[in-house]
């Protein structure tokens, strides 16, 4: 008796489950897919707003971790059911396998209407990001593909009561290595702890060593490398290498920065046991949770080279994109229109502290967020370079600067073996 | 003499052995309890007391975390889902696979070797990997985005395991019980309702443990098939305090806190039978 009751109990619940799950609402409306935890509160106010003003709902529909968001982007994509806007996460070539398979709808003649207009609002190197060049790699017809939401830039942060504990004006970080480096004797002498960052997660590593190659040999010479037509074992490499080997010496470092993962290196920095950290804009944010008080302000590296401009990583911090087969696409590009407005990116700025992607914003935020947001001015980054390295070679460079950092290996030897692989790998593309 | 000198060395063997055991075992339980411990204290700390104030014990006890976990994460909606799942899924689960498993110890035809061995191998699919093709298999049965499918795929995950575990108790079993009850006039399903399944009952503890656990602490599965927020389970409700960057640590731990009560409920509940169960050795190989 009891197991026929159960039986019907659940037969009852997959019934009513079942049928639940189909629900026709004839309200045209905009579903938006992302993964933004921290803006999700604000994008919802936005929605209501846009709302009030067109009578457009706008749904955001928040799926997080990021990592799940994109195995469920994948599976729509597989399906045919991707909402009408979303975000692609990865890299260049998935965003191009998206619009190969005809998922994403070109924006370029919205973004170029009425003399630029919607085009003129970004910044440059933000909206790089989203748009393939002529001759591009991916075999993509040139054109602009997303629209950037929200921009970021990965720099240096300094303590502000730790320098003046130094002695050092707090108000003028180090502009060149030099005087950087003058700084680490001095953090030595104190016992504090000088540079913090999450280079035990190398994609940071590649990151400074990029700012610094870009900055002593140019970017020219840096995407002939790539190429394979100038060596890792070229003297400006050994430069770029040698510059993490003086910084050891000199103490900037602090102690296990070469294991260290980014969130120990942002409590760290946030409870003001570092001086320096190499971090993206995010930290604003992250900071402001930890550590409500912090007083730090945002500097580029110091720079090696009066030769070249000093280069930093930036661009789209995230981008939404609108599916091509939606048939609310329309509505949608008037919609992302309206988000990327000014006064709605200087809201988004202020309530999530995410730098703007909308370049007349900038003069409504917050001061540490307007620094980091200069920073757009020497902002590069591999995704619109048009050409990318073998992974296998980043990654020998990468754990070839960790070596370098706990004095394993010179510079000149793990430029040779960086060089090494890069000739294997480059022998096996040619051999395929 | 020599015998009180026996005594005192098997004695003081004893102590020193003993002492060693349990200083073992209470460093194994503090491993254990450590993290719950500090996912509690934490829970009832702000974010930036979090990171400054490593004790255990907070300063202040911010009980309101847990209510806002609660409002913010809509924990009410996706707490009844989660409750609807796991009993669907771990019903599911029990019944068929105890019916399977009795049937490919007991019933002999054609290719249940073959089947079993199947089943088995689904047990060596890594279920992030059949994520894209269950998602496509949903779509075109319009099960996607519907509680049913999601209980269906969950189901279909936890049978394997449960099979071999219910086969190997049922090939154990004494074959004199079931011609007993074959004499008394039981049927083939009269014999495994009144007969096996009685008797699996540390078994059939174990699988309700292990499968309640994976379906109640599953998300990604979920994450993927449902696009309406309302048929989410607790687990995806718990992601949204868990940011790329940013993560909001006192939401989440209280969250994480509400989310383990009903699980560590069902384990106390079953735990005379899972002991059982283990001892019995109802978890082979």
């Amino acid at each position: 008796m009891l197991f026929k009751n159960v039986l019907l109990g659940v037969f009852f619940c997959f019934s009513v489950l079942g049928c639940s799950g189909q629900k026709c609402d004839l309200k045209p409306a905009i579903t938006i897919w992302h993964w933004m935890t921290d803006r999700d509160a604000t994008f919802q106010e936005l929605a209501e707003k846009y709302e009030t003003l067109t009578g457009v709902k706008v749904s955001f529909e928040l799926y997080a971790p990021s990592d799940a968001y994109s195995q469920k982007i994948r599976a729509a994509a597989q399906g045919i059911n991707l909402p009408d806007v979303f975000g692609i996460l990865g890299e260049k070539r998935d965003f191009a396998s998206f619009i190969k398979a005809g998922h994403i709808l070109e924006l370029t003649s919205y973004m170029e209407a009425n003399n630029n207009n919607w085009k003129n609002n970004f910044f440059p190197k933000a909206l790089a990001v989203n748009e393939f060049a002529p001759g591009n790699s991916y075999g993509i017809n040139p054109g602009i593909f997303g629209v950037p939401i929200d921009i970021m830039t990965i720099q240096m942060v300094y303590n502000k009561k730790l320098f003046s504990q130094l002695g050092l004006n707090p108000n003028r970080p180090p502009k060149t290595i030099k005087e950087f480096l003058e700084i680490g004797a001095k953090i030595q002498a104190a016992g504090m702890q000088g540079l913090v960052s999450g280079w035990g997660e190398v994609w940071m590593i590649d990151c400074i060593a990029n700012n610094y190659a870009f900055n002593i040999m140019g970017k020219d010479k840096v995407l002939a490398t790539i190429k394979g037509q100038v060596p890792y074992t070229d003297p400006d490499w050994i430069t770029v290498l040698s510059i993490f080997k003086q910084m050891k010496e000199s103490g900037i470092f602090a102690q296990g920065l070469v294991t260290m993962i980014n969130k120990s290196a942002e409590q760290l920095f946030a409870n003001e046991k570092a001086v320096f950290a190499f971090n993206g804009s995010w930290c604003v944010n992250v900071y402001k949770g930890m550590n409500p008080g912090l007083e730090y302000g945002a500097m580029l590296p110091p720079q090696a080279s009066e030769k070249y401009p000093m280069a930093i990583w930036g661009g789209a911090g995230s981008s939404f994109m609108v599916n091509a087969r939606s048939k609310n696409k329309e509505e949608a590009v008037k919609f992302l229109v309206w988000l990327t407005g000014q006064d709605q990116q200087a809201y988004l700025a202020q309530a999530t502290n995410n730098l703007p992607a909308n370049k007349n914003s900038l003069s409504k935020i917050p001061d540490i967020l307007a620094q980091f947001s200069r920073g757009m001015d020497y902002a590069t980054h591999p995704n619109i370079w048009g050409v990318s390295e073998f992974s296998p070679v980043i990654e020998a460079l990468d754990r070839g600067i960790q070596s370098i950092i706990i004095g394993e290996k010179t510079p000149e030897a793990v430029a040779i073996e960086v060089q090494k692989i890069k000739e294997r790998e480059m022998a096996k593309k040619k051999a395929r | 003499m020599c015998g009180v000198k026996h005594v005192f060395y098997y004695k003081s063997k004893k102590i020193v052995v003993n002492t060693l055991i349990h200083l073992f075992l209470i460093s194994v339980a503090i491993t254990c309890l450590y993290p719950l411990l500090w996912m509690i204290s934490s829970s009832l700390k702000t974010q930036d007391m979090i990171f400054k104030d490593i004790s255990l014990i907070p300063n202040q006890f911010r009980l309101e975390n847990y209510v806002l976990a609660w409002k913010e994460g809509g924990f009410g909606r996706n707490f009844f889902n989660s409750i609807i799942y796991t009993v669907s899924v771990v019903f599911g689960i029990v019944i068929i696979s105890s019916m399977a498993a009795y049937a490919f110890s007991r019933l002999r035809f054609v290719g249940s070797k073959f089947l079993f061995i199947i089943f088995m191998a689904a047990m060596m699919i890594p279920i992030p990997g059949s994520f894209v093709a269950l998602y496509v298999l949903l779509n075109k049965l319009h099960l996607r985005n519907t509680p049913i499918g999601y209980i269906l795929c969950m189901i279909n995950v936890g049978l394997s395991t449960s099979i071999f575990l219910l086969k190997t108790f049922f090939d154990k079993m004494p074959k004199e019980l079931e011609d007993a009850a074959r004499i008394d006039g039981c049927s083939k399903i009269g014999i495994w309702w009144h007969v096996a399944l009685p008797l699996a009952k540390p078994v059939l503890a174990v699988v309700v443990v292990f499968n309640a656990l994976a379906v109640w602490n599953e998300y990604i599965l979920a994450l993927i098939i449902f696009d309406n927020r309302k048929f989410m389970p607790l687990q995806v409700a718990l992601q949204s305090f868990q940011g790329e960057f940013v993560t909001n640590y006192p939401l989440l731990m209280a969250g994480l806190t509400i989310t383990a009560l009903p699980i560590i409920l069902v384990y106390l509940l079953m735990q005379k039978y899972i002991i059982k169960g283990v001892t019995q050795g109802a978890i082979v190989g």
